[in-house]
């Protein structure tokens, strides 16, 4: 699958909560995620243009995120507007961390690498979604998908034995529907032997939040499990296990 | 308030590689650099702008690229 120039997603948006930074990872490239006090999220280059230091330990003031280290500030738009050290200074245009192309779709913040990308056709849920899980493993993202195509779903909401269909909406976003049920399975290079896929609930909140979450949680580790054991065929997530983990 | 200095950086230098280094900061700062002379025992500018960007350019080129060690840095008035 080629990786940097698509749009792929970072993380679950109910990950980033307003006036927080994390570290992420795009086809070997460090990036900052964050989102401002008016609920935007962004993605951006991890590395403040003075020392180098990760942005993704600064802190998010208002619509600034700020560097840890010296405390330059950055507006939405990459470009420092403030030194500490040097309050009266007016800063050179130059100094601007490179920004990515970020949108919110199913339940995840997307961004891709090429600033010419075609625009994100990932469609509106209109639904809405319910988070469930971000998945780590280590292997690449085809080798991940080859494992998800053979999974089935066991409904949650009636029809335990509803036939489960798999299809890609997009190269990085997998649905895997079974009776009335839909998961939407979002697929992250983070490098050429290491992805992230991100599980959400595509529906209504007051079907799928608590016992949905759990019910879905537990087709997640299991998924993992295989992905990351593909000799041993059977897996099952103790009810016990997966409430623990809630 | 604008600055236009001369800075002399010597030391255990690697020509190309300190001025590209220089080249890089004064973009980065914005200012206005000039390379007058450079070799292996001292790297000869000029810079021009904000005073506090001037500061931080030599400031960085002070500490230098990985393979270059500035042991002194005179700076004068251009």
């Amino acid at each position: 699958m080629n990786t940097g120039n698509i749009w792929q997603p970072v993380c679950l948006s109910h990950s980033i909560e307003a006036g927080t930074s994390a570290g992420a990872r795009l086809s070997g490239e460090d990036l900052v995620v964050w989102r401002d006090n008016s609920g935007v999220a962004h993605v951006w280059e991890d590395r403040c243009p003075h020392r180098g230091m990760r942005l993704s330990f600064g802190f998010v003031r208002g619509d600034h995120i700020a560097c840890l280290y010296h405390g330059w500030q950055y507006d939405t738009g990459g470009q420092c507007q403030y030194i500490p050290a040097h309050p009266d200074l007016e800063v050179p245009k130059t100094i601007k961390v490179p920004v990515y192309l970020t949108k919110e779709r199913a339940g995840m913040i997307w961004t891709t690498l090429a600033a010419d990308a075609e625009p994100l056709s990932v469609p509106i849920d209109e639904t809405g979604t319910i988070p469930v899980q971000s998945l780590y493993v280590d292997c690449s993202a085809d080798v991940a998908i080859a494992v998800l195509e053979g999974m089935t779903l066991a409904p949650f909401s009636a029809g335990r034995d509803a036939e489960t269909t798999i299809s890609a909406v997009t190269p990085s976003l997998y649905a895997v529907s079974a009776g009335h049920d839909r998961l939407l399975i979002g697929i992250q290079t983070l490098t050429a032997q290491r992805t992230a896929l991100h599980v959400v609930i595509s529906g209504l909140p007051e079907v799928y939040e608590g016992g949905g979450q759990a019910h879905f949680l537990s087709w997640a580790l299991d998924l993992r499990f295989r992905i990351e054991n593909p000799s041993k065929k059977m897996f099952a997530a103790p009810a016990r296990t997966v409430a623990e983990a809630l | 308030m604008n600055e236009k200095a001369r800075l002399v950086f010597t030391g255990h230098l690697h020509p190309d590689a300190f001025v590209e280094f220089a080249r890089h900061r004064a973009r980065r700062l914005d200012i206005v650099l000039q390379i007058a002379s450079a070799d292996d025992e001292a790297v000869n500018v000029t810079v021009e702008g904000p005073v506090d960007l001037v500061d931080a350019f030599e400031m960085a080129c002070s500490l230098g690229p990985y393979d270059c060690l500035v042991l002194d840095v005179v700076r004068t008035t251009a």
